[in-house]
């Protein structure tokens, strides 16, 4: 899983652009939206879906069931782990 | 009036660490939007007061080829997945919102796409803009970008007193 945790981080920072940023600035349980954590925002919700569909081959159905699966960067591991298709 | 300018080609993380440093949205913004963030801080960062909300100053962009740079970015997802991040910059106004939310700007905005650079008309349109009254400055700024690495980019901070005289 630690593998994974580290492999999401490095394609999150790649597809948000967020520039200077390394695996070990984002801690693993800290949510991803909202004032604390990383602060995105609803454009890059759709981006963090694609991202799972392009690297995973999983499909969400819509942004709200990302807002559940992107809560943390281990709680999208999970997901992953449990629904990914390759 | 003030007026500066950004060469073509020149570091535009570079110019962003060493002008402003402190919002890191800028990372995710097309090339139209950074040029006209850069030159926007280049223009107003020792400005007293400068993030206090006001309605008296516009933001007029002018440029030839609009955000056609990001659209072909664009395009080239959407064979495969369409980047949501550079759909959101596929209109060549989203620049003047960028220096506005940045700048707390809530004046009139406006962005221009001119046949060529045609300093006159440049000129004139930017006289209209003091017609309302309420404006009584304006960040003004020609940027054509024909692609990431390639651009014209200057603006100019003017008053109401210098395009009115």
């Amino acid at each position: 899983m630690n593998e994974l945790i580290n492999e999401l981080k490095l394609k999150v920072i790649d597809a948000l652009n967020l520039e200077g940023m390394t695996p070990e600035d984002i801690d693993d349980n800290a949510p991803l939206f909202g004032d604390q954590g990383l602060g995105l925002d609803s454009i890059d919700v759709l981006e963090l879906i694609v991202l799972l569909e392009k690297n995973y081959g999983i499909r969400l159905a819509t942004p709200q069931e990302g807002k559940e699966v992107f809560k943390s960067i281990a709680v999208m591991a999970e997901y992953v782990a449990a629904n990914r298709k390759k | 009036m003030k007026h500066v300018t950004i060469p073509s080609g020149a570091d535009l993380s570079a110019l962003y660490r060493q002008l402003a440093g402190d919002y890191p949205k800028f990372f995710k913004m097309d090339v139209l939007s950074k040029l006209g963030f850069l030159l926007t801080e280049m223009l107003v960062a020792d400005e007293p007061d400068r993030f206090r909300p006001r309605e008296d100053r516009a933001v007029l962009v002018f440029s030839r080829e609009g955000c056609v740079a990001n659209d072909r970015h664009y395009a080239a997802t959407l064979a495969d997945f369409p980047s949501p991040a550079l759909f959101v910059y596929t209109l060549p106004n989203i620049v003047t919102g960028e220096i506005a939310i940045r700048n707390k700007y809530e004046g009139e905005t406006s962005a221009y796409v001119l046949e060529k650079y045609d300093e006159k008309r440049l000129w004139a349109l930017v006289k209209e803009a003091f017609q309302d009254r309420i404006t009584q400055s304006a960040v003004v700024a020609w940027i054509d970008c024909l692609s990431d690495t390639a651009w014209q980019a200057e603006a100019w901070l003017v008053t109401r007193e210098e395009i009115l005289k």
